[in-house]
């Protein structure tokens, strides 16, 4: 078989020919070593505005929802569309650990664990905002369908209901799934440290494993069965997210292909959130032959690909809204474009149809500079993206005399702002105390754990072929 | 390393080709659809659409599997890859193929007509700036030109591959197919609402050409199964396209029959939920009389049976239970077809002779024209870089 110049080899998964041992020094010593400084202060900072989180909460509680920039149409503001767009970054985290795992891709295992921790951050964060959108908080629970004397139920029609159960379900799923990947590598951890609390700790949480064969037989069953059902729950959960609009008639929500159309969107914003936080991990924590710029490129062909899906859902949208002929869709749909809110509906088209394109080239697909700031630049589009079809569509709405402009207040604003502040605290004890790359895992897509990577004696094959 | 020989022949031999059935089945098929013409213009066109749109499925979604084939670098379908690529190496067929729908379209869509149903009023017009003849022909000559470079440039590339083994040819195979399924999308999506969904022109949905790749795409995944399990019962390629291989196609096939019923559902549901007349008067021709018997057959045919079947991991590596299902499926793809472009002829399911007529002669045709390619080159793309990897999968 020949060979030529013009044939691209796939890269191998790890970079700079470590060792196994190697890996978990690698991972390990960002727990085992004492706290850096940045750390502190990030964490300083992540808690503050946190608090500021909890602040505007309060105040939200004391005052009411009158306090946020809601009016006569636009009776749901800032609160859904930072619902949907924590949602939507949680699901990338989903399909890099469960889908990637079940289409056998290797290189998931260098950014699952992390990812997966965004998603259940990113779950909490979104949580949060119909529960203190419902008004009177103290009777949350009537959101569940509990047996009462009242004999009061919630809608089951309804799929604000449907919401509840899915997102619960994949919470826990995401929970449970990311901790069962984290037991080998608690137990690593709990061999390595020298701090007998810690220790003990890690003990505690590796639930007494030891690496046996019995036992990773049950952890890949069990791993393979949570992946089997996190599929279906991360496409559930968006698409429900979708009917809490597409369901109802009002023009410019209801369009039937919303659920795939939101369940792309989700995949596109949580994959440019993982990329951002990749790009910022990999640097502080030197973890560049894991994260390889091989998985970037790969990562921005998903965020291609998927950004593509969501221009492709907008066009068929505007097309469909026009071939309809339905004069109040038509309207909808021109008003996003041209209307009082075009800017925010131009903001939306650049940062996700026009500025994922240059991931066309390789060169930029490889560049850390130009994938970091257009991750950031989709995050945009992406919030944007939830903003027109909240508010646009409700801010026009069939009695002309009720048309307002909608703004946020700073309430609005300190909230969304303060979740940041949630997320990050997390998110930094989570890197500063589990292992943010999943050991076990990433050993096993090592050129070195490949059977076939070996000549007759035992030497590690240079070239693959 | 350890190197795995082919140790199959691959090359397809005369034997094996049912060549002599599918030349009888189609001259039988294209006889009686030609007396059809004569008989019943009408009732021929409607079923020569939907014996069109079957077929075109297929060849189409052979043609993106190939290229997401590609694009991924896969390494588990190498041996497979050979039969989508010929399924879609010769979509420039459907281009002669599509001529009976061009002339017969003024019977067959009635946005073409001056004459229709009050019902209608002002939307004729409303769409008359994309739904207009020359228009459409512009679209079908767009859509078909760049299928067939498509689907005739990813074989030829992998056949040049197979003769003189430069692994280059991947690189250039990638390269098509990048953009390929950025125009198959657009292209894909446009041509279903121009085909079948404007059949119902005062109908629309955001969803439909999705929908219309979800069906292909799971019908695809079933007949390759069944194309592999007919290599094997000709005893070909027994260690080249494996068990495991079968396996995965298994795995794709339950993969694609949920998102499938996902689809499906969405776009039913959203309509069903909101119940405006302007959407649910599709669903409800399509619910009424024994129409509903057939969307019951393909709900039960596509979905919830192969689902059940399916689901434990041992049914798919059974070749006669995947034997059984893909059947199953494949003929509720038919169905459900039949189900979306039928309606607006007749207003209760009655099956016509010229269903079945028009249906040969496609299949003569279609699957004539596969084992002609076929059988002229390897079975397998025989020098790709990444067979050793798909060969010694397990």
């Amino acid at each position: 078989m020949s060979n030529t110049s013009a044939y691209v080899k796939e890269a191998p998964l790890v970079k700079g020919n470590h060792t196994f041992s190697s890996i978990t020094a690698l991972v390990g010593d960002i727990v085992e070593k004492p706290t850096p400084l940045w750390w502190y202060i990030a964490f300083g900072i992540s808690n503050l505005v946190m608090a500021m989180m909890f602040v505007m909460v309060g105040w939200l509680i004391w005052e009411g929802t009158g306090v946020w920039g809601l009016n006569n149409t636009v009776a749901w503001g800032w609160a859904i569309i930072n619902f949907v767009w924590w949602v939507g970054i949680g699901h990338a985290g989903t399909l890099i650990s469960a889908i990637l795992f079940l289409f056998r891709q290797g290189w998931r295992t260098a950014i699952n664990r992390f990812a997966e921790a965004m998603t259940i951050f990113a779950v909490m964060c979104a949580g949060l905002f119909p529960a203190i959108h419902v008004g009177r908080i103290w009777v949350i629970y009537w959101v569940f369908p509990l047996p009462n004397q009242m004999q009061m139920w919630p809608n089951f029609n309804s799929p604000l209901l449907w919401d509840v159960f899915a997102v619960s379900t994949y919470f826990t799923v995401s929970l449970l799934f990311w901790y069962v990947g984290l037991v080998p590598d608690f137990a690593t951890l709990r061999d390595r440290v020298k701090n007998k609390l810690a220790a003990k700790i890690y003990g505690i949480c590796s639930l007494g494993w030891t690496g046996g064969n019995r036992q990773w037989q049950h952890y890949e069953k069990s791993y393979l069965i949570l992946a089997g059902l996190a599929t279906p729950l991360v496409l559930s959960v968006h698409t429900i997210v979708s009917f809490d609009f597409a369901v109802s008639i009002i023009p410019g929500w209801h369009t039937t292909i919303f659920p795939p159309y939101f369940v792309a969107g989700a995949i596109f914003s949580g994959f440019a959130m993982v990329m951002t936080l990749m790009l910022i991990a990999r640097k502080i924590y030197g973890l560049k032959d894991i994260m390889t710029d091989d998985h970037m490129e790969k990562m921005n062909i998903i965020i291609l690909v998927t950004g593509w899906m969501v221009g492709f859902a907008y066009i068929m949208e505007f097309f469909i809204a026009w071939y309809g002929g339905v004069e109040y869709e038509k309207f909808a749909f021109v008003n996003r474009a041209i209307g009082p809110y075009a800017w925010a509906y131009w903001i939306m088209m650049s940062c996700n149809v026009i500025a994922p394109n240059f991931f066309w080239f390789k060169k930029m697909r490889r560049s850390v500079t130009v994938s970091f700031i257009l991750s950031i630049v989709v995050n945009i589009g992406m919030w944007f993206e939830r903003f027109v079809i909240t508010v646009t569509s409700l801010a026009q709405d069939f009695i002309p005399g009720s048309w307002a402009y909608y703004s946020p207040t700073y309430v609005d604003v300190l909230t969304y702002v303060g979740t940041f502040g949630f997320f990050f605290t997390n998110f930094l004890l989570f890197l500063r105390f589990m292992p943010m790359v999943a050991i076990a895992e990433i050993k096993m897509v090592m050129p070195q754990a490949d059977v076939h990577n070996y000549d007759e004696n035992g030497e590690l094959l240079e070239d693959k072929h | 390393m350890a190197n795995i020989k082919l140790t199959d022949s691959l090359e397809f031999p005369d034997s094996a080709s049912p060549m002599r059935l599918l030349i009888s089945v189609g001259v039988v098929g294209v006889i009686a659809s030609l007396v059809g013409v004569v008989v019943n213009t009408e009732q021929f066109l409607f079923s020569y659409l939907f014996s069109f749109s079957f077929f075109i499925s297929i060849a189409l979604a052979s043609m993106f599997l190939v290229m997401v084939h590609h694009i991924t670098r896969s390494s588990w379908g190498v041996t497979l890859r050979r039969i989508p690529e010929t399924f879609s190496s010769y979509i420039w067929v459907f281009v002669l193929l599509f001529l009976p729908i061009l002339f017969g379209m003024e019977t067959l869509y009635s946005w073409t007509q001056e004459q229709y149903s009050w019902f209608y009023e002002g939307l004729r017009e409303h769409k008359s700036p994309y739904l207009n003849t020359t228009f459409f022909i512009i679209r079908n000559v767009i859509y078909f030109s760049i299928w067939s470079y498509l689907g005739y440039s990813l074989y030829k590339y992998s056949i040049k591959m197979d003769e003189t083994g430069d692994w280059g040819i991947d690189t250039t195979l990638r390269k098509i197919s990048a953009p390929g399924i950025f125009f198959f999308a657009f292209t894909l999506a446009f041509a279903s609402f121009d085909w079948i969904m404007s059949l119902n022109f005062d109908w629309f949905s955001t969803m439909f050409g999705v929908y219309f790749f979800a069906m292909s795409f799971q019908a695809l995944f079933a007949i390759l199964i069944l194309m592999s399990l007919y290599l094997r019962r000709q005893g070909l390629l027994l260690n080249t396209i494996t068990r495991s291989h079968i396996r995965d196609l298994g795995g794709w096939l339950f993969g694609f029959s949920v998102f499938y019923a996902y689809i499906a559902f969405s776009q039913f549901f959203l309509i069903y939920y909101a119940n405006i007349s302007e959407e649910i008067l599709y669903y409800t021709a399509r619910f009424e009389g024994n129409w509903e018997i057939l969307a019951f057959i393909f709900l039960f045919g596509r979905f919830i049976i192969p689902f059940i079947l399916l689901l434990p991991k041992k049914s798919k590596s059974n070749y006669k239970l995947l034997f059984a299902v893909s059947t199953l499926i494949v003929f509720s793809h038919l169905v459900e077809f039949y189900w979306l472009v039928m309606p607006p002829l007749h207003s209760s399911f009655s099956f016509h002779w010229l269903d079945l007529a028009t249906f040969l002669a496609f299949a003569g045709i279609f699957m004539g024209m596969f084992f002609y390619f076929f059988k002229r080159q390897s079975m397998i793309p025989k020098n790709d870089p990444k067979l050793q990897e798909s060969l010694s999968k397990h």
